[in-house]
């Protein structure tokens, strides 16, 4: 059970998060969750091996949008950093950004089984 | 002043919005937060959206636009957006978490920004409450949204604003009425134009108390004309008089209003063309006390169509001839044997499609839109050479009355055109014979009596037709320049009807007396009814009796008999 307190722990902004639901925490929840459900890595992954930097700028901004909408900070923080170096199609090693990115997702789906 | 923005606004349905926002999370966010308020649809990318824009004709109040998307980005969906005039009309707030596509964006038509992540819900919906508002305030200010005077809808912005009532609200079934006040021409002038205008605002102001809680909205049309569309199933009887009640400010003020309904209009119908029909209901309980409520009904718009028709052939019928002018003889009653006296000239028009239409289908028409001007000159004409040519063919001449329309003493070159006719014809002063309608004299009559004097010094004998249908006045009467009195049908009816009696006909005969001028009484049927008129004085029948209107070529059996013999056809 995924609960607002877990999530506080993880380092998410529960408080701003819950404003833009209207304070509707079930609703918080079920979005948080399906954040959890939907987001895969793998097509960001593939992208960056094929050093396909435009793409991986779409999925990121993507995911960034999503993760500042339900202030997940730690995900937020990342992917936002991953995008503002996409966007200027940056040649960089990904693979630091990628690791934290994966294990703070790793860390949300324990926490929503 | 009567109205506030928010009759204007608020529609019973919620407004629509459209969020394009490929994120399915972002996208429930939005809808999570403007739900309450608004009704949203969802796109999933630019190719989305323009579909359901287009899908939507002038429904959707606001977009919401999410710029990176898959496929078909915001940008592109503003471009094709801008480029098509009715969707440029809608109103964009871009989504977005970057600063330097904001200029793009506003150059592109966008009118405002939400950032990502998004604000405080509170900052989102008064951003697009703002502007939904602004976007409305703009369209309608182009429409000159407002009567000034009351306050309500002018009729453009009204139109279109049902038309969009309808749309969100497709299954309700709707009332077109149309409302004015009696003689409201006359309270202007009996209390001021001031009083007037505030009688008006007024009872704009009682007809928006009354109908928005129905869910209607109204507007003013002309001087003193409301429209109101409101949900049908009204007691049309309750809103009228709350209406009234709530328009007169104290009991000397008397208000008086009429109403025309289009019951479940049908929605097939251009707006406007639905109050029009409302309006002639409304039209129909012209002069009626009892009755100030009238539901439109197909019948009433065939009835003007088949008008409308007939004005249009007018000019056709003229270069055609299809007007055909006929006969009706009167009859001098006062020898034992009746005497052939004078002809009345009425015209008769055979369409060619339609039949015979009869006179009274097209007379009262024609002379409200002036055509009659010119079918009289026509029956004139006709009925001049008619006379010349029975002169020639029989030796004598048959003197023919001919109708002068209250609009031919308005004409500046009547006498000289019923001169030349004369002259023309080789016609004396007693031969043709003018019937001018008793209404004629009265009302703003000074120019009507100077014609009609003129016409008299000139030669021309006058008949007032349908004596004792208008309201002069017997002072008046003993100064007007008249030659003979027609008897108004109705009161011969009215004498010879069951139960009635003659006293009213012995009155008017003795007021013929007084003035001196013999009596043409109309309309006569029976022998019965000659006989009496005779008894109590008539000097000349023209009716039924004696012949209905013939062709000229059948009416010749009467001058070649000369008097009128028992054998006459009836």
């Amino acid at each position: 059970m995924l609960t607002l307190q877990e999530l506080r722990d993880f380092g998410a902004d529960v408080d701003t998060g819950l404003t833009r639901c209207m304070n509707n925490e079930a609703f918080y929840l079920k979005m948080v969750r399906k954040m959890i459900d939907t987001t895969s890595l793998s097509e960001l992954k593939d992208a960056l091996v094929a050093r396909d930097l435009a793409k991986a700028f779409e999925l990121c901004h993507g995911m960034k949008g999503v993760a500042g909408n339900l202030s997940l900070t730690p995900v937020y923080l990342t992917v936002n950093e991953m995008t503002e170096l996409l966007r200027s199609r940056t040649d960089t090693d990904y693979g630091p950004y990628m690791e934290r990115l994966e294990t703070a997702l790793k860390q949300l789906k324990q926490l929503a089984e | 002043m009567a109205g506030t923005n928010d009759a204007l606004f608020s529609l019973r349905g919620k407004r629509l919005i459209l969020i394009a926002e490929d994120e399915e999370i972002n996208r429930a966010l939005l809808e999570n937060i403007l739900e309450p308020e608004y009704e949203t649809i969802a796109a999933e990318n630019g190719q989305q959206a323009m579909e359901k824009l287009i899908a939507n004709p002038g429904l959707v109040s606001l977009v919401l636009l999410d710029l990176n998307m898959p496929g078909m980005g915001g940008l592109e969906v503003l471009r094709r957006m801008r480029e098509d005039p009715d969707l440029s009309q809608v109103p964009v707030i871009v989504l977005t978490a970057e600063s330097d596509s904001e200029v793009q964006s506003l150059n592109l038509g966008a009118v405002d920004f939400i950032p990502k992540p998004y604000p405080q819900p509170d900052v989102i919906l008064a951003r697009v409450r703002r502007t939904i508002e602004l976007s409305e305030s703009r369209k309608i200010i182009s429409f000159t949204e407002r009567d000034p005077l009351t306050g309500l809808l002018n009729p453009d912005y009204f139109y279109r604003y049902a038309e969009r009532y309808d749309q969100l609200h497709p299954d309700e079934e709707m009332d077109a009425i149309v409302l004015d006040i009696y003689h409201f021409h006359l309270l202007n002038e009996r209390f001021g134009r001031a009083r007037g205008d505030e009688i008006l605002q007024r009872t704009a102001d009682s007809i928006l108390s009354a109908v928005r809680p129905l869910g209607g909205f109204a507007a003013r049309r002309g001087g003193d004309t409301f429209l109101i569309y409101c949900p049908g199933g009204t007691d049309y009887g309750k809103l009228l008089q709350s209406i009234c009640r709530h328009s007169e400010q104290d009991a000397g003020e008397r208000l008086r209003m009429r109403m025309g309904v289009f019951q479940r209009a049908d929605k097939s119908v251009e707006m406007a063309h639905r109050f029009d029909r409302a309006k002639m209901a409304a039209d129909t309980v012209r002069g009626q006390v009892t009755n100030n409520i009238a539901m439109y009904d197909d019948r009433m718009r065939e009835r003007e169509l088949y008008a409308e028709r007939l004005i249009d052939d007018f000019p056709r019928a003229i270069a055609e001839n299809q007007f055909r002018v006929f006969y009706q003889p009167k009859y001098d009653i006062r020898p034992d044997q009746p005497k052939l006296s004078s002809a009345e000239a009425l015209v008769r028009w055979n369409h060619p499609e339609l039949g015979m239409v009869r006179p009274d289908q097209f007379i009262p028409l024609f002379e409200e839109n002036g055509l009659v001007e010119e079918l009289d000159r026509y029956v004139w004409r006709t009925a001049a050479r008619q006379i010349r040519s029975w002169r020639e063919k029989f030796g004598r001449t048959l003197p023919v009355s001919v109708n002068v329309s209250r609009i031919d003493l308005y004409d500046p070159k009547l006498t000289d055109r019923l001169n030349a006719l004369r002259e023309e014809n080789g016609l004396g002063p007693d031969d043709l014979l003018l019937e001018i309608t008793e209404s004629a004299y009265t009302g703003d009559s000074d120019h009507a009596l100077a014609v009609i004097h003129e016409l008299r010094e000139m030669g021309f004998r006058i008949e007032v037709d349908d004596f004792g249908s208008g309201y002069s006045s017997l002072n008046m009467i003993s100064t007007l320049p008249i030659d003979v009195l027609k008897l108004d049908m109705a009161f011969i009816r009215s004498a010879f009807r069951e139960g009635g009696d003659t006293r009213m006909l012995e009155i008017m005969i003795d007021i013929a007396r007084a003035l001196n001028v013999p009596v043409i009484a109309e309309g006569v049927e029976t022998e019965e009814q000659m006989k009496a008129l005779r008894a109590i004085g008539c000097d000349i029948v023209q009716g039924y009796y004696f012949s209905r209107p013939v062709p000229p070529e059948e009416f010749e059996a009467f001058i070649v008999q000369g008097e009128r013999g028992d054998e006459s056809e009836c």
